[in-house]
């Protein structure tokens, strides 16, 4: 197949699908019947399937070409790179999961078909968000994906506390966009295009236009990456949300506005060198501000948001050291943070997938929206077995321990870090390591409360889990401990998304 | 059959056996009793039969990419004789709990984390990648968490798991911080590439790197600093306490010393800093044995002791022996550790205060139980006698003669806490109500061979020396001696200094109640032993202050849309400030 339509079918196919979806939801809500909604549900695993076809054929093309394949839409162009291939399987592989786990989950709730239709509009806007070359259609398909998720976020609009979540999320959001604009426009101001390769020279190391310009794409972005202290709409999106929703922001979201950031970043870093540290000590910032947070919440999901402000820095530290003094030391750390993103997306998703059956089968099933809270994990892994055991392997993958995905994706980091070999940049490999350790104190009293004889009321009061929300679970899981014994198995990609940060554009 | 067969089997199997009990959600448990047993001596002869295989090359290897390195495996005699140790002592442990955890519930998630952890001992000795040796090292921590908060509605339990996740963890950041270090230095993650060259790494980077090493085999040893989560670890059950916090994890950090020595022993003050390791860890924990009145906690010090005793063999400069030692304490040790399982099992309680006269009911056990208590106190001629007193002539020919002294008089401090131990539980007359039924039958089997190891086990110091000198370490110098060089080494006069400190030792039991005046002048020192001598205040005082650190962050978290925004723009004006200041 020609790789060009395969590249623009992956963008179109999605966000063709998501009104044909919402009309055939809409059907069974008109007709009383539950026959559309079905169609609808299927459809929307079908395309997300077919897309992960796509993704593959175009893959399959480009990999070990260790360059892009660029192509135009009208006169715009996009590329197909590492960042590209890597943003696609993520989506794929977590919209899949989370399609199928929402099917009970999100079953009879008031707007059903708006959710599917809105999460394949979110799938097509981070695949265009990773193809996008030039500034503009980057901000475009960020924005694109921002408004798919406001809804999502506050999903359950009867609830006080999730339309007070959605609408800080969507102002605060709005204010990072703006921003990045600004950042935007400013660089468009000196360089007079918005194609990124010509940015490659245009700015000195003096110019004041540069720095402005850098620092409001950096606080911009970061809005939506969680950058401390930008990351305040943070624990109240991630726990509000549908579980689903949920595993797809922390797993997906967050880190798009992070690429977003870094393809930026990477062309003015080829001035100067400062922008590497400045992410490097954010990275710290976030992983030390986000495990204490997480260390005093009750709420699960709350915890769970926490954490994902504290990985997220673990993907700063990787790239900022790559941007720092990857010239001399290699792309290893950048590397990692590509790998860090991809097991976080495994192991988060699998997290909130399994807080959130939790949450279902003992609150929400019975129309409770009250959140879910540590007490209520008392015992639960007597009934749930399957849940509690992955929810297990979750965990201690985000804690870092072995033998799961989490732990080589921290490692590589490292590796990168210490290949500085400056005292400084040790003491940054003492210091994740310790904040990885402190992580544990949190994620491991939740395993420990699972597996207590003493059911808490909720559990002994709960309902059986239904197998669409335990499969894709295990899919997860599947990955999460085959990346954990076998490291090198997504090296083909995460190692051409690093290798741009040295050599924008092959030149 | 060849090693890149048999070490994937040593490892695999028991991982795989994991699985299998796992997936059967504890519907069988005649099953899971006897699939345990059979994985783990299968393991067992998987290690048996990869005896006359022990080479330098490399078995098996696995190529992973440049960051990851080539997961090589090498059967050499130091991993040989350790994954003999993990995986036959694993599956005595494994037949002990057959009636130990009858009935249990949650069984399949117990014979799990014991396979996984027999595993991954074996992989952690086998290894010669660094990444590895940190992979296997931390599913160690894993599994002795899991195991320890095992009965998690107790909190005892669940923070003593916790804790030693955490402090173990901690000595881990060391490991890892060398081991990154060791990769940037000589771009290779094989650990044989840098024994080969020890100099390619700057002064001052190996002894960070030795210093660093240090920090993570004294947190997995339980070793000063870091003795405080091995007390609170044995929570756990007792073949659990046998297996990993006697027999192998803990024997993890002598076994990184032992694997690093000939790298390190040219660094300025690392020998030293070694001995003064062993030498206070085996001096305070010998004060505390003496001071308790729990069972388990009287045997968890002691092994903090003679892990000490280790230490300090390989500060001084002899390798050999402090394997030796590792040898003979893997045997008693966990004969003792089972002993007091079984004890604690039919009896009821951990306090010996409660206890008394349970020989009587018990007679198996007891002689089961004072063979492992001779054998720890030295007393000739079992297996502990032997490879202390080499350990002790080691350190006589140091220079430093004050550590040799200490050390003599802790054999004197271990003899009187190990009589008053076994006085309290098996002898005199019962101090409570206590019913004792007898030991069940696998309890039995599983003590049998470690009793007649610790009687004999001595005997294959030839063996050993073969295994261990053949040429498959050809970085380490080892001392190795044969039986009768052994003898020469020992009967000496030199021996009968700690063999009169032990009689001592003992007479003091004996003759306690004359002694009592003296006794009550300790009271001081009963209060510090209980403390853990300040330490616990100092585990106490960082978990305190990391909490309310974090408490006292959350009003970060306003709430208020506004201030949230208005911090956006903080972070804008920082950056452009700092900019400003700085270009």
């Amino acid at each position: 197949m020609d790789i060009n339509f395969l590249i623009k079918s992956m963008l179109f196919l999605p966000l063709v699908a998501s009104p044909i979806v919402y009309l055939l939801g809409r059907s069974s809500v008109r007709k009383g019947t539950f026959l559309g909604m079905s169609f609808a549900k299927m459809f929307t695993v079908l395309i997300i399937l077919l897309e992960g076809c796509l993704t593959y054929f175009t893959a399959k093309d480009w990999i070990g070409t260790s360059s892009s394949i660029y192509t135009n839409i009208g006169t715009v162009l996009i590329g197909f790179d590492g960042v590209s291939c890597l943003m696609s399987l993520i989506v794929v592989i977590l919209g899949f999961c989370v399609t199928l786990f929402s099917f009970p989950y999100m079953q009879d709730e008031d707007g059903e078909e708006k959710f599917y239709a809105l999460l394949l509009a979110l799938i097509g806007s981070i695949v265009g968000l990773g193809i996008s070359q030039d500034l503009f259609n980057l901000w475009v398909w960020f924005e694109v994906m921002a408004i798919s998720t406001y809804f999502l976020v506050a999903f359950y609009h009867e609830q006080p506390a999730s339309l007070e979540a959605g609408f800080k999320y969507l102002t605060q959001s709005a204010v990072g966009s703006a921003l990045a604009l600004f950042g935007i426009a400013v660089l468009f101001s000196q360089t007079g295009t918005v194609y990124l390769p010509s940015f490659l020279g245009a700015f000195t190391a003096l110019d004041p236009m540069l720095y402005i310009g850098g620092i409001l794409i950096i606080v911009g972005f970061g809005v939506k990456a969680a950058l401390v202290p930008l990351h305040t709409w943070l624990p109240d999106a991630h726990s509000q949300a549908p579980s689903g929703i949920s595993a797809m922001l922390s797993g997906i979201v967050i880190e798009a506005g992070l690429v977003a950031m870094l393809r930026i970043v990477i062309v003015l870093n080829e001035v100067t060198h400062i922008w590497g540290l400045i992410l490097l000590v954010l990275g710290c910032v976030n992983i030390l501000i986000g495990n204490l947070m997480a260390l005093r919440q009750t709420e699960v999901k709350r915890l769970l948001a926490y954490s994902s402000i504290a990985q997220v820095g673990y993907m700063l530290v990787g790239f900022g050291v790559t941007l720092y003094i990857g010239f001399t030391t290699g792309i290893t750390g950048a590397a990692g943070g590509y790998f860090h993103m991809f097991t976080h997306a495994l192991m988060k998703g699998l997290a909130f997938l399994a807080a959130g059956a939790l949450l279902y089968v003992l609150h929400l099933a019975k129309g409770n929206h009250s959140p879910l809270v540590l007490d209520d994990l008392n015992g639960a892994s007597k009934k749930y077995p399957a849940v509690a055991l992955m929810f297990s392997v979750a965990l201690l993958g985000l804690g870092g321990l072995p033998p799961m995905a989490g732990f080589m994706s921290k490692w590589q980091i490292l590796v990168g870090v210490a290949q500085g070999q400056t005292a400084w940049l040790i003491a940054v490999v003492i210091f994740v390591g310790l904040n990885s350790i402190l992580s544990l104190a949190y994620y491991a009293p939740i395993i420990n409360r699972m597996y207590r004889h003493e059911q808490s009321e909720v559990v002994t009061a709960g309902e059986a889990v239904s197998s669409w929300m335990i499969t894709p679970m295990v899919v997860l899981t599947i990955g999460i401990l085959l990346l954990g014994v076998w490291p090198s198995l997504i090296s083909k990609i995460t190692v051409p998304a690093a290798n741009i940060f040295l050599s924008p554009f092959g030149f | 059959m060849s090693s890149n067969l048999l070490i994937p089997l040593i490892i695999g199997v028991p991982w795989l056996g994991a699985l299998i009990i796992l997936l059967d959600k504890d519907r069988h448990e005649k099953l899971q009793h006897s699939l345990a047993v059979i994985i783990s001596l299968a393991a067992a002869a998987a290690a048996v039969l990869l005896i006359p295989q022990t080479s330098k090359e490399v078995a098996f290897s696995v190529k992973m990419g440049s960051a990851f390195g080539n997961f090589s495996f090498v059967a050499d005699g130091l991993g040989v004789f350790l994954t003999l140790i993990a995986t036959i002592i694993g599956s005595l442990a494994v037949i002990f709990s057959v009636n130990y955890m009858h009935g249990e519930e949650g069984l399949g998630r117990y014979y799990a984390y014991v396979l996984f952890f027999i595993g991954a001992m074996s992989g952690l000795v086998l290894t010669s990648n660094m990444l590895l040796i940190f992979f296997f090292w931390e599913i160690t921590a894993l599994c002795s968490y899991g195991l320890i908060s095992f009965h998690n509605d107790d909190p005892k339990a669940v923070r003593g798991g916790i804790k030693a996740l955490i402090i173990t963890s901690v000595g881990g950041v060391g490991l890892l911080a060398g081991a990154l270090l060791l990769f940037v230095y000589t771009q290779s993650y094989d650990l044989n590439v840098f024994l080969s060259n020890p100099s390619v790494l700057p002064a001052k980077m190996l002894a960070f790197l030795g210093f660093m090493f240090l920090v993570a085999a004294a947190a997995k040893s339980a070793q000063f600093p870091f003795q405080t989560w091995l007390p609170d670890a044995m929570e756990a059950p007792s073949p659990i306490s046998a297996l990993i916090h006697a027999a192998t994890m803990v024997n993890a950090g002598v076994y990184l010393l032992a694997r690093f020595f000939p790298a390190f022993a040219g660094i300025p003050y690392w020998k030293e800093a070694v001995m003064a390791v062993g030498v206070l860890s085996a001096f305070l924990a010998a004060i505390m044995a003496l001071f308790s009145n729990d069972l388990k906690r009287v045997l968890a010090y002691s092994t903090v002791s003679q892990l000490g005793y280790m230490f300090y063999a390989i500060g001084t400069g002899d390798v050999f022996s402090s394997q030796f030692h590792l040898f003979s304490h893997s045997i008693f040790k966990a004969l003792l550790f089972l002993g007091a399982g079984a004890v604690i099992h039919c009896v009821g309680t951990r306090d010996m205060t409660k206890m008394g006269g349970v020989g009587k009911k018990m007679p198996y056990v007891q002689w089961m139980f004072i063979i492992g208590a001779l054998a720890l106190a030295g007393i000739p001629v079992l297996n502990g006698f032997w490879s202390k007193e080499l350990i002790l002539e080691a350190g006589a020919a140091t220079d430093v003669k004050v550590l040799y002294w200490i050390m003599v008089f802790v054999a004197g401090l271990t003899a009187l806490y190990t009589c008053r131990m076994v006085w309290m539980v098996f002898f005199g007359e019962p101090r409570s109500d206590y019913h004792a039924h007898r030991a069940g039958a696998a309890m039995k089997i599983a003590l049998a061979p470690l009793a007649a190891g610790a009687l004999v086990s001595w005997l294959s110091i030839d063996w050993f020396s073969k295994l261990l000198n053949s040429g498959s370490l050809p970085f380490h110098t080892l001392k190795a001696l044969d039986l009768t060089e052994m003898f020469h080494e020992v009967f000496t006069l030199q021996t009968l200094i700690p063999l009169a400190v032990i009689a001592v030792g003992i007479l003091c039991w004996f003759f306690r109640a004359k002694l009592a005046g003296i006794t009550k002048l300790f009271g001081w020192l009963r209060y510090l032993a209980d403390h853990s001598f300040g330490f616990e205040g100092i585990n106490t005082g960082i978990v305190k202050a990391t909490q309310n650190c974090a408490e006292g962050l959350r009003v970060t978290q306003t709430g208020i849309l506004g201030l949230n925004i208005l911090a956006v723009l903080c972070t804008i004006i920082i950056l452009f400030s700092l900019f400003a200041i700085g270009v």
